[in-house]
């Protein structure tokens, strides 16, 4: 039984970020994560910022690891934990090797992928989205030669010119078939206006992001056309509202999907489906708040759509109700890593606050605002009403505290 | 067939990569290379293997799904532990592998979620 | 592989015809669902198919309770093998 003072399950920009405000501080500080490596979703991320240069996950990942191991925080990777539990204000954290504990603990698991169910979607060669890209970026080995991705939002587009920058040929974006789990993501119209909202950064922002490679009038062609059956090409990749992927096939790998013409509302134009092969399929549905050890840990939550899911109930210190639990980064809310990582800020002077005698208000309340600042400006949102989603969160906090 | 991205237009060369970094490990009793630490769902997928492993009942073959350790379909036996997922195995010399097959009862002595 | 035949949990191979019939003859939960279907109580603990399943409950009920999460997690939240539960055999 090991006792720090403070722990952080989660290495991504979040629990790197906290790490190091907590060792500055003066906090002896254990980060778990059952990855091989620090960085959580932030190391396979690669996109073209609007002063040119480009984010690099991994070197992203690889400084704020630097800078915590220089501040003394120790590191236990490869280590999954499967259950947390409280008593007397101490919380006991099982993992497979090892139990730890500790009166001040930060929860920042991150987000996990929600699939879109296709018919042969088992076969290996179908994976997620964000498993290509891991593979493309982080361990750089191609996903396949030739692949589709079903799903289309700003995760799959980013992904799909990730995969396109390291030469491997995306034929479609396209739709996955219409049926009650894949509702509005099956939706032309819907995907179309989930598209537009973005488009609030566009031509500017979104066209920016990864310029070079777009073409600027996609946005526009996407608000003007609707729609060529052929797709409005995107990174020379067709992003393709009108087509449904109907099945995937092969005997025991994938060798192609059945692509068919949709109308407006999704619904399969009858003798449309031709084959087209491939040897792997990436399913973007999207992401949503990893919180299981929230809910273990007896955390009250609340549904809130647009921060992706349940979320564990927090307020903008990122304190939880729990005594000494704290959560920072995707599990509150899918957003980019700039914004996690300064939530992570937030959340480890909180943390210095409650376990030193260092009265911290200035630092917090500008942290804080700093993470509205770069919410404000991230080039990159995965939800076009996140401020709404995070006044709903504060919200149900104070009625929660009224409740009590 | 698979192949590793030796090189790349943003992120460059992969780093100080030469045949020091290989090691050999098995995998249904061939061996095959991979470079030491990399995932072992990488490394089977640089050597062009997708199939990790068979649906225990169906026997359905299946692959690497999330790669980051949420879903478990990597699962496979290393030097006889099961239930180990390839995704988030770094990769050791002389590592010997063995995907699962269908079989009656469950193989792993799983005490997974019941309610 | 036919197309009739759709998979919703992975782990347990259960499919979306099965979910959604018994979804619709039983007018059930999501925890009701889970329970007759097996469906989310694999190797993976629901992580991939939870959110489906609770889709195609809520194809049933009416009002959701936001604070309440229909489909409880329970730990272990990583499946943990009997040989780990002994605690050092090695």
């Amino acid at each position: 039984m090991r006792l720090n003072n403070a722990i952080i399950i989660g290495a991504g920009p979040a629990g790197l970020t906290a790490a190091a405000t907590c060792a500055e501080n003066g906090m002896n500080v254990l980060v778990i994560d059952e990855y091989m490596r620090t960085g959580g979703r932030l190391l396979g991320q690669l996109y073209e910022e609007p002063d040119g240069g480009w984010w690099n996950g991994i070197e992203e990942s690889r400084n704020l690891y630097e800078k915590a191991v220089e501040l003394g925080v120790e590191f236990h990777l490869n280590t999954p934990v499967n259950n947390l539990e409280n008593e007397g204000g101490v919380w006991t954290i099982y993992t497979e090797q090892e139990i730890f504990q500790t009166e001040h603990l930060l929860l920042a698991t991150g987000a996990a992928e929600s699939p879109i169910p296709i018919p042969g979607w088992t076969l290996p060669g179908v994976m997620s989205v964000g498993a290509a890209q891991v593979m493309t970026n982080v361990h750089r080995v191609q996903p396949g030669d030739r692949g589709i991705i079903i799903g289309v939002n700003v995760l799959s587009a980013a992904i799909a010119m990730e995969l396109s920058l390291a030469n491997i040929e995306v034929v479609s974006l396209a739709l996955p078939e219409k049926n009650l789990i894949t509702q509005e993501s099956a939706n032309p119209k819907e995907v179309m206006k989930s598209l537009l909202h973005v488009s609030h950064m566009a031509p500017s922002k979104f066209a920016r992001w990864g310029s070079r490679l777009m073409k600027n009038s996609f946005m526009q062609t996407l608000g003007v056309n609707f729609y060529p059956k052929s797709g409005v090409k995107m990174w020379n990749i067709p992003v393709q509202l009108r087509k449904a992927v109907t099945e995937i096939y092969g005997d025991d790998k994938v060798e192609g999907v059945k692509l068919a013409t949709i109308n407006a509302k999704g619904e399969i134009v009858p003798g449309s489906e031709e084959n087209i092969t491939l040897d792997f399929v990436c399913i973007a549905g999207g992401l949503y708040p990893l919180a299981e050890l929230a809910a273990v840990a007896g955390c009250p939550f609340y549904l809130v759509e647009e921060l992706g899911g349940y979320v564990p109930l927090h307020n903008e210190r990122m304190e939880t109700p729990l005594q000494g639990l704290y959560v920072a980064g995707n599990i509150t809310g899918i957003e980019g890593a700039k914004v996690a990582a300064s939530q992570g800020r937030t959340a480890g002077l909180s943390m210095v606050c409650h376990a030193t005698e260092n009265q911290l208000e200035d630092e917090i309340n500008y942290s804080m605002e700093q993470t509205s600042k770069t919410r404000e400006e991230a080039h990159i949102q995965f939800h076009p009403e996140i401020d709404k989603g995070r006044t709903k969160i504060l919200n149900q906090w104070k009625s929660y505290h009224l409740e009590e | 067939m698979t192949r590793r991205i030796l090189d790349h237009p943003i992120l460059g060369k992969m780093e100080d990569l030469d045949d020091s970094n290989y090691v050999s490990f098995q995998f249904n009793e061939v061996i095959y290379q991979g470079i030491e630490n990399e995932s072992l769902a990488a490394a089977l997928l640089a050597n062009g293997i997708r199939t990790l492993r068979y649906h225990e009942e169906s026997g359905r073959a299946r692959g690497i799904y999330c790669n980051i350790g949420h879903c478990y379909e990597c699962r496979v036996t290393i030097d006889g532990r099961p239930g180990v997922r390839a995704c988030l195995t770094p990769v050791k010399e002389g590592m010997d592998v063995v995907s699962g097959k269908p079989i009656s009862s469950n193989e792993g002595g799983v005490s997974s979620e019941a309610e | 592989m036919n197309k009739d035949e759709l998979i919703i949990c992975r782990c347990e191979e259960v499919n979306y015809q099965t979910l959604r019939d018994t979804a619709h003859k039983y007018q059930c939960t999501s925890r009701e669902l889970k329970l007759r279907t097996r469906a989310g109580m694999g190797y993976c603990g629901g992580r991939s198919c939870r959110l489906m399943v609770d889709k195609i409950a809520n194809s049933n009920e009416g009002e959701q309770d936001l604070t309440y999460i229909s489909l409880k997690y329970q730990p272990p939240v990583r499946p943990i093998k009997f040989e780990d539960l002994g605690g050092d055999k090695n």
